[in-house]
């Protein structure tokens, strides 16, 4: 299958931190993607290569197959909306539109027109004036105004209430749902993704750590319930996510690949919220008590 | 692109207009009644007369009245000397800085247009309107201190003078606005962005004025008697850079003086002219200038080396530009 979004070996740092590392991942056409990790995993950054708006320090990213870095091509294919939906506060949704049309060869003005008539958007008032859950609505219909392939949106509900969340993200699925456009959203809260994406890349510490269908996620991994264990290969396990151990029995998250058939362990099903969380926990955080003057 | 740039600068651009409709009011008005009293004084056959040794002290006398009479006004065109610095600060600094601090740059570098057309046609758009601008305050402050310029006290040669009229401004104002965007880039916040235009514009106006500029082209000397006649005329608008008396050897004995006596006069005691101040037989006045007529040339050249740095500046601005993300 086609892959809207490719990345191989990709890295991007900032002075001598490295914000991305490593990131080899694949995003097949038609998905709708979550990049889901904590504050200052790289979600932005990875995006931001994605969308051209840096040039990676290492290794390369492709979108739609070309590099986007200073790539006009790519750009009229994406529809990009970046963290805190940054717009012109003193435009009106009106003249951004306007401003939309004269910017891109291919503009669907009567779309974005529909859509913010649909959900209420004065059409004359400042869009600094709206309010946070609005203006995202704005700011989605402007990128979807561009008829995107892919669609890349950076924490576009981070700033909303539960209600404009969830209101945000059953408009974004309901317009992409017909036109077949790829979506790749990040979010640092995973109840946001959870509902709508069928596709997950989870980002720590600069890293990917876990990539693919939702689907395949899922019935990928177990939760093994047995006596206290030891460290010895259990036959059907590819790997130990995450244990906690008590003196008698160990619990173990697990990355099957095939049956576990060894009696001794009980197998239950994860949800993925469970699966996330243990990659994410999986991270280390690295002390500084010298810093803070503070004993260790 | 040209919609967004006039629809995000029109008001500024509104703003600008009218203060230079104001400033150009106030100009028409004073600069007539400077004109009036010029004619009413009967300067202007004083200037025609100037370095005749009839014209003498009814035209020193005509010229002080009217000195007194405008010398508050000249001194606002000490504004004139801000407005680049101005246009630098308001037009220029914010270009690149504001998107940036805002966050808008990651909106409108992502839709259908490249960053460098985005940058080519705003610095473009904006340029042009700051050469519009400086061109007009140009030419008309030039206008309006003409009468101050045509004594002697207030050369066109002059600091100040010289810095806010005729071309010159042109100059200032295009560097002001291109180092303003460049500060923009390198600095992508407003307010450093405006304190980097305002200290890198003041150094470089000043070092360029006090330092550059008397060496444009080599300055000639000119000697003349302390006794009898071959004084230059002070009208003629040279720009005096160094001047004294010279005694017979050729050693200085009185900087930054000059010493005039009429053909066969004496000084009060019946000594010979100068000797109070200890000068002897053949000592002369002496003075390193830069001619009058020299004055659109170097108008010329300062523009051109202000004009050649705010390229330099646009064309870096432009390959940072590259690099924000």
């Amino acid at each position: 299958m086609e892959a809207v979004l490719e990345t191989d070996q990709l890295g991007k740092r900032y002075g001598r931190q490295w914000a991305l590392r490593d990131c080899t991942l694949r995003l097949p056409a038609g998905r709708i993607a979550a990049l889901v990790g904590p504050n200052g995993a790289g979600k932005s950054t990875l995006l931001h290569l994605a969308v051209g708006l840096s040039r990676p320090d290492a290794g390369v990213v492709r979108v739609l197959g070309e590099p986007p870095h200073h790539n006009p091509a790519v750009l009229a294919q994406v529809g990009f909306v970046a963290q805190d939906t940054p717009l012109y506060r003193d435009f009106t949704a009106t003249e951004l539109i306007t401003m939309g049309g004269r910017l891109n060869r291919r503009w669907d003005a009567t779309l974005a027109r529909t859509r913010l008539a649909d959900l209420g958007i004065p059409p004359g008032k400042p869009v600094g004036k709206l309010s946070g859950g609005q203006r995202a609505q704005v700011a989605l219909a402007l990128a979807l105004a561009k008829r995107p392939r892919l669609l890349l949106l950076d924490e576009p509900v981070a700033s909303l209430d539960p209600l404009a969340r969830r209101e945000f993200l059953q408009t974004l699925m309901g317009s992409v749902a017909d036109t077949g456009t790829s979506v790749l959203l990040s979010s640092h809260l995973l109840a946001d993704v959870e509902r709508v994406c069928d596709h997950l890349i989870v980002l720590h510490a600069a890293q990917v750590r876990l990539g693919g269908a939702v689907d395949d996620l899922v019935t990928a991994h177990r939760r093994l319930v047995g006596p206290r264990h030891d460290g010895a290969p259990i036959p059907g396990v590819a790997e130990i996510v995450r244990g906690s151990h008590t003196d008698r029995q160990s619990t173990l998250l697990v990355r099957t690949d095939g049956p576990v058939t060894d009696p001794l362990w009980t197998e239950h099903d994860v949800a993925l919220e469970d699966v996330i969380l243990a990659y994410l926990v999986d991270g280390e955080t690295q002390t500084n008590h010298a810093a803070w003057g503070v004993p260790a | 692109m040209i919609w967004l740039t006039w629809r995000q600068h029109r008001r500024e651009a509104l703003f600008a207009l009218a203060g230079l409709a104001v400033i150009g009011t106030l100009m028409v008005v004073t600069g007539l009644a400077m004109r009036t009293a010029f004619n009413d004084y009967g300067l202007p056959e004083c200037v025609a007369r100037a370095g005749d040794a009839g014209a003498g002290s009814n035209c020193n006398r005509a010229f002080n009245q009217f000195y007194d009479q405008f010398s508050a006004v000249s001194l606002a065109g000490i504004l004139f000397l801000v407005l680049p610095l101005l246009v630098g600060l308001f037009w220029g600094a914010p270009l690149v800085a504001r998107e940036v601090e805002q966050g808008t740059h990651r909106f409108v570098w992502t839709q259908g247009v490249s960053r460098r057309r985005w940058a080519l046609v705003k610095f473009g758009l904006v340029g042009a309107a700051a050469l519009v601008a400086s061109v007009g305050y140009g030419l008309g402050v030039s206008w309006w201190v003409s009468p101050l310029n045509q004594g002697w006290r207030q050369n066109r040669f002059d600091a100040f003078f010289f810095d806010m009229q005729g071309v010159a401004p042109v100059g200032y104002t295009l560097f002001a606005v291109a180092l303003g965007i460049f500060a923009g880039t390198v600095w992508p916040r407003m307010l450093p962005a405006m304190a980097a235009t305002l200290v890198g514009f003041v150094g470089v106006r000043v070092a360029l004025a006090t330092l550059a500029r008397p060496r444009y082209l080599p300055a000639r000397e000119l000697t003349y008697p302390v006794q009898g006649t071959g004084e230059p005329d002070p009208t003629g608008g040279d720009w005096i850079l160094s001047s004294g008396v010279h005694d017979a050897s050729g050693r200085m004995v009185a900087p930054n003086a000059q010493v005039i006596c009429p053909p066969g006069a004496s000084g009060p005691d019946g000594r010979a002219c100068g000797a109070e101040l200890g000068l002897g037989p053949g000592a002369y006045n002496w003075q390193l200038y830069q001619p009058g007529s020299r004055y659109w040339l170097f108008q010329t050249i300062e523009t051109g080396i202000f004009v050649a740095l705010a390229v330099l500046l646009l064309v870096l601005a432009i390959r940072r530009i590259r690099r924000i993300a």
